[in-house]
C-alpha cells in the first residue's frame, strides 16, 4: 500500500475511533441497568427544561435540586403554588424568642439510602451545609447555628436576626441532603423520586421512590431533557419528543393551544418593573423630580401592553411583589392608571414644555431618558422597551433604549449609573414577601439591605426604610405582609421610584395525556408526585 | 521531515501563549462581572455587596489580572486548566468529556461533505456551463449562503415536527445524529463543491491533460488519474480548514440541536463569563488548528513528491 494511502487510512481510523468512543460512561448515577428496568412508556414522563445550570461540586452543589427541581430532595417546609406554607419534613415549627426557630421533624422518614431523617441528619444535611454557602444562604446559617435538641427536634439560630426563616427555608436550595452522600454525583434525599442518572447538558433521570414516606408518585420515571432554546423546547413538544415543557414564551401559547396542547399558567410569580434612578449623577438626574417619575408611570398603558403586545401572557398587577405573597395586604398598593393627559400636566408642572419635535424641553435641555434593559436578559424583556419608548414619546419623553444581553452586563450599568430607567423581570421564589425590597432598596440598619449599587440609584428614602424595617424583626407573617405592602405603597404610589409594568406568571405546555399537574408560581418548587399519564 | 515537524511544534508554544493572553485580556474586557453572573445564576437575584465580594474571593477574581494569567499559564503547562466558574468542575476534564461529542458530529459531517463535494465538483467541471453544472452551482451557492441556524430550523420543522422521522434535538439513538450532521456538512460541502469545480477546471486546461487526451485515454481516466489527482493539494488545503473548524466545535449547530459538544461549551462559557472555560476552549481550538495544519503540510509531501519540506542542501 502506498505511503499516502496508509497515512490517510491511519488518520481516518484515528478520527473514527475517537468519534465512536461513547461518552455515556461519564454519566453519573446508577446507570443503564436501573433505567432498563423501567420500560413502561405509559408511566414515563418526558420533560423539557431550559438550561442545565447544575453546579457539581463545592459548597453550591445543586445537582437534581436547583434550578431544575426533580423532587429528589425535600425542604422542611413546602411552599404551595401561591406562596402558602405547608409542613413537609417538619411537622411544625415555632419561634423561640428572640431569634431561634425550633423544628419538629416528621417521624418515620428515611433517605433513599435507608438512613433515618433525624435532627442530626438535618443539622448536617441542611444547616451545616448551607452555612458553607456564600453568605450562609438566605436563611443566614453559620457553623454553630443548628443545635440538636432530641432525635426529632432541632433548633436553628440564624447568624443575624431573621424571623423570616420559615418563609425562606422553602427554597429548594434549603433542602435536606443525606449525610455522607456525594451530592455532585449521586444525590440522595427523602423525596418522592430517586436519582437514576445525569448526563451534563443532556438529561437527568429519576424514578419513583417506592419507599417514600408520603403518597407514592404516580409516575414510574421522569426523564428531564435540557432545551436552552425556547423554540427547540416548543418544537420538541409539538414533535412528540417530550410530554411537558417548562416556560412557554407568550407568543407561542395560542399556537400550542390551537394544535391541541394544554398550556397552564401559574399564579403571578414574577414581575416586570422599571426602577427609576432617583439619585443619578448630572447626566442622569432628570428623574430626581417626582413629577417626571409619576408622568412616566401614568404615561404607560399597561392594559395595551398586556393584551396587545404580550398576548395576554401577563397581568396588569402593580404590586411588584406577587399578590399571592402579599396576601390581603396587596390591595394597599394602588399602582398607576393610564392617563396621558395627567402625564402631560405633570410634566408641564415640572417645567417641561413641548419642543418643536414634540419632545419636551426645559432650559434648553431635552427630556431624554436612557432605559436600560437586561435582567435576566434583554431577549426575555423584548418588546417591552420599545413599547414603553413609543408610549412615552406620546407625552413628549424621548427614550433611548440600551439593551444588555445578560444580568452581568446589565448590573455593570447599574454600578456605573449610566441610565435613568432600569427594566427588570424579577422572581419571587420563596414566601418572604419582603425579600426583594429588602435586598434591593432598603438602607435601614436592621439586618436588611445589601445590594449597594441598587440602593445608590434607587433607594426610595427614609420613610420606605422605616416602613420596611419591621419586616425582618416582626414574628407575625400577616403583619409582615402589611409592613411590606406599606413600604411598597411608599416606593410605588408616593415616590414613584419603582414603576411596575406587569405581573408575570409561569407557563407550562403539556400534552393532553399529562394529568394532575398543578402550575406553580415558582418553577423551582414544582411537585411531581400527583402527576400521571393517561393511556 | 522530522526536523520540520519539531520546529512547527515548537512554534506552537509562542502561538498558544499569544492566544491565551489575547483570550484572557478580551474576556476581562467584557462588560459585567463573572462573580455577579455566577451568583445571579445560582440565586436568581443580584448579590449584595458582601456576597459579591465573597464570590470574587471564591472564584479567585480578587487577584490582579497579571497574577491570574501567570498562574493560568503555569497550571496549563502542567495540563491543569483551572476550574469552571459555572460547574466548579476541572476545565480540562470537561474538555475531554466534550471532545468525543464534537467528533461524533464533525467526522461524519466532514466525510459527508467530501462525499458530496468531490463528485459534484468534478461533475460540474466536466459538464461545464451545461444544465448539470448550472444546477449544482446554484445549489452550492444556496448551501454556502444559507445560515446554519436557518437550515437547522427548516430541517427540524420538516423532518422532526411534520414527518416525525427524527427527534428535534438532543443526543439519543442514531436517528438523532442525522439532522445535526447534515446541517454541519452543508456549508463545507457547498464551498468545497465550488472549489473542486474551479480547481478541476484549471487542471483540465493543463498541457498534461491535453497530452493525455491526445494519447487517446478515456475521459474517466483523464479526469480521475490526471485532473483530479493534481487538484488534490489545493482541495486538501480547503478541506483541512473546514475540518479544523468542525473539530473545534460548531457553536450554532450544537446549540440548536442541544448537542453537548465543544461549540456549546464555548457559547455557554461566554454567556456565563466563565473565564477558565473560555481560555481552555480557545487553547484547544488553537491546538486543533495548528495540528490539522501541520498534518496537512506533512501530507503535501506525501501526496506530491515534488514538494520538499526539508531545505535543499548546497
Amino acid at each position: 500500500m502506498p505511503r499516502s494511502r496508509r497515512l490517510i487510512l491511519a488518520l481516518v481510523t484515528l478520527l473514527v475511533m475517537a468519534a465512536c468512543s461513547s461518552s455515556d460512561d461519564t454519566a453519573t448515577g446508577t446507570g443503564a441497568s436501573t433505567t432498563a428496568a423501567l420500560t413502561d412508556p405509559a408511566k414515563e414522563l418526558r420533560v423539557g427544561f431550559t438550561e442545565d445550570q447544575y453546579v457539581l461540586s463545592g459548597p453550591d452543589t445543586s445537582l437534581a435540586g436547583y434550578p431544575l427541581n426533580t423532587n429528589v430532595y425535600e425542604p422542611l417546609i413546602l411552599m404551595g403554588p401561591n406562596y402558602e406554607l405547608k409542613p413537609l419534613l417538619a411537622e411544625r415549627w415555632e419561634l423561640r424568642a428572640p431569634n431561634t426557630w425550633r423544628f419538629f421533624l416528621r417521624p418515620g422518614v428515611k433517605f433513599h439510602d435507608g438512613q433515618p431523617l433525624n435532627a442530626q441528619a438535618v443539622k448536617t444535611g441542611l444547616f451545616d451545609r448551607v452555612a458553607k454557602r456564600t453568605g450562609g444562604g438566605t436563611i443566614k446559617s453559620g457553623p454553630n447555628a443548628a443545635v440538636v435538641v432530641d432525635d426529632l427536634t432541632i433548633d436553628f439560630t440564624p447568624t443575624t436576626p431573621n424571623l423570616r426563616v420559615p418563609e425562606q427555608i422553602v427554597h429548594p436550595q434549603n433542602s435536606v441532603e443525606a449525610p455522607g452522600s456525594d451530592a455532585g454525583k449521586k444525590p440522595v434525599g427523602t423525596g418522592p423520586f430517586t436519582f437514576v442518572e445525569y448526563l451534563p447538558k443532556e438529561r437527568i433521570v429519576v424514578q419513583r421512590n417506592e419507599a417514600y414516606w408520603g403518597s407514592k408518585a404516580k409516575l414510574a420515571k421522569i426523564t428531564y431533557r435540557f432545551y436552552p432554546d425556547s423554540n427547540a423546547r416548543r418544537l420538541a413538544l409539538e414533535a412528540g419528543d417530550i410530554d411537558f415543557a417548562y416556560l412557554i414564551p407568550g407568543p407561542d401559547v395560542q399556537g400550542l393551544k390551537s394544535r391541541g396542547f394544554n398550556v397552564l399558567a401559574s399564579p403571578v410569580g414574577a414581575y416586570t418593573a422599571l426602577y427609576a434612578n432617583i439619585h443619578g449623577n448630572a447626566t442622569h438626574d432628570l428623574l430626581q423630580d417626582v413629577n417626571v417619575r409619576q408622568a412616566v408611570a401614568t404615561g404607560i398603558d399597561r392594559k395595551q401592553l398586556v393584551d396587545g403586545v404580550l398576548d395576554g401572557q401577563a397581568t396588569t398587577d402593580q404590586t411588584m411583589i406577587p399578590p399571592g405573597a402579599l396576601g390581603s395586604a396587596a390591595s394597599t398598593v394602588k399602582g398607576f392608571t393610564y392617563d396621558p393627559t395627567k402625564a402631560k400636566d405633570l410634566l408641564a408642572k415640572a417645567g417641561w414644555t413641548a419642543g418643536g419635535d414634540g419632545i419636551r424641553e426645559k432650559a434648553g435641555r431635552k427630556l431624554k431618558l436612557t432605559l436600560v434593559s437586561g435582567f435576566p436578559s434583554a431577549e426575555i424583556l423584548r418588546p417591552i422597551p420599545t413599547f414603553i419608548q413609543s408610549q412615552l414619546k406620546l407625552i413628549g419623553v424621548d427614550v433611548a433604549v440600551v439593551e444588555r444581553p445578560d444580568s452581568a452586563s446589565y448590573q455593570a450599568l447599574i454600578t456605573s449609573g449610566d441610565g435613568d430607567l432600569y427594566l427588570e423581570q424579577g422572581n419571587q421564589n420563596d414566601a418572604n414577601a419582603g425579600f426583594l425590597p429588602t435586598l434591593l432598596f432598603f438602607k435601614g440598619a436592621a439586618g436588611g439591605g445589601g445590594s449597594a449599587p441598587y440602593q445608590t440609584l434607587f433607594a426610595p428614602g427614609p420613610t420606605f426604610d422605616q416602613l420596611l424595617a419591621p419586616a425582618v424583626t416582626e414574628p407575625d407573617p400577616a403583619k409582615v405582609r402589611q409592613h411590606v405592602a406599606d413600604a411598597m405603597h411608599e416606593a410605588i404610589d408616593v415616590q414613584a421610584a419603582i414603576l411596575p409594568v406587569a405581573g408575570n406568571f409561569r407557563t407550562y405546555g403539556l400534552t393532553k395525556k399529562v394529568q394532575g399537574f398543578t402550575p406553580h408560581s415558582s418553577f423551582l418548587s414544582v411537585r411531581w408526585e400527583d402527576v400521571g399519564l393517561t393511556a | 521531515m522530522r526536523g520540520y515537524a519539531v520546529r512547527r511544534v515548537l512554534l506552537l508554544v509562542p502561538t498558544l501563549l499569544g492566544i491565551a493572553l489575547l483570550t484572557f485580556f478580551l474576556s476581562n474586557l467584557t462588560p459585567g462581572d463573572p462573580a455577579d453572573s455566577y451568583f445571579s445564576r445560582l440565586n436568581g437575584r443580584s448579590p449584595s455587596t458582601e456576597e459579591l465580594q465573597q464570590v470574587r474571593v471564591e472564584l479567585g477574581l480578587d487577584r490582579p489580572f497579571a497574577a491570574r494569567f501567570a498562574s493560568f499559564i503555569g497550571d496549563a503547562a502542567q495540563g491543569d486548566l483551572d476550574v469552571s466558574f459555572s460547574t466548579r468542575q476541572p476545565v480540562a476534564g470537561e474538555l475531554l468529556r466534550r471532545i468525543p461529542f464534537t467528533l461524533q458530529l464533525a467526522v461524519p459531517a466532514a466525510v459527508l461533505a467530501l462525499l458530496i463535494a468531490v463528485p459534484a465538483g468534478v461533475l460540474c467541471a466536466v459538464r461545464r456551463n451545461r444544465f448539470t453544472d448550472q444546477a449544482v452551482r446554484l445549489l452550492s451557492l444556496a448551501g454556502a449562503s444559507m445560515p446554519s441556524f436557518w437550515l437547522a430550523l427548516l430541517l427540524i420543522i420538516v423532518f422532526a415536527v411534520k414527518l416525525h422521522l427524527v427527534p428535534v434535538a438532543g443526543r439519543g439513538g442514531l436517528d438523532s445524529y442525522i439532522l445535526p450532521i447534515v446541517t454541519l456538512a452543508m456549508v463545507p460541502a457547498a464551498s468545497l463543491t465550488r472549489f473542486t469545480r474551479s480547481t478541476v477546471l484549471e487542471t483540465l486546461n493543463s498541457d498534461y491533460v491535453l497530452t493525455a487526451r491526445s494519447k487517446g485515454l478515456g475521459e474517466l481516466r483523464v479526469v480521475g488519474n490526471h485532473a483530479l489527482r493534481n487538484a488534490i493539494i489545493p482541495l486538501l488545503t480547503s478541506f483541512s480548514n473546514s475540518v479544523a473548524q468542525l473539530l473545534a466545535g460548531a457553536a450554532v449547530v450544537e446549540t440548536i440541536f442541544v448537542w453537548p459538544g465543544l461549540g456549546k461549551l464555548v457559547v455557554d462559557a461566554i454567556l456565563e463569563r466563565d473565564y477558565p472555560t473560555i481560555a481552555g476552549s480557545v487553547l484547544y481550538a488553537g491546538i486543533t488548528f495548528a495540528v490539522v495544519n501541520l498534518l496537512v503540510d506533512l501530507a503535501y509531501a506525501v501526496l506530491d513528491p515534488r514538494i520538499s519540506l526539508v531545505g535543499r542542501r548546497r
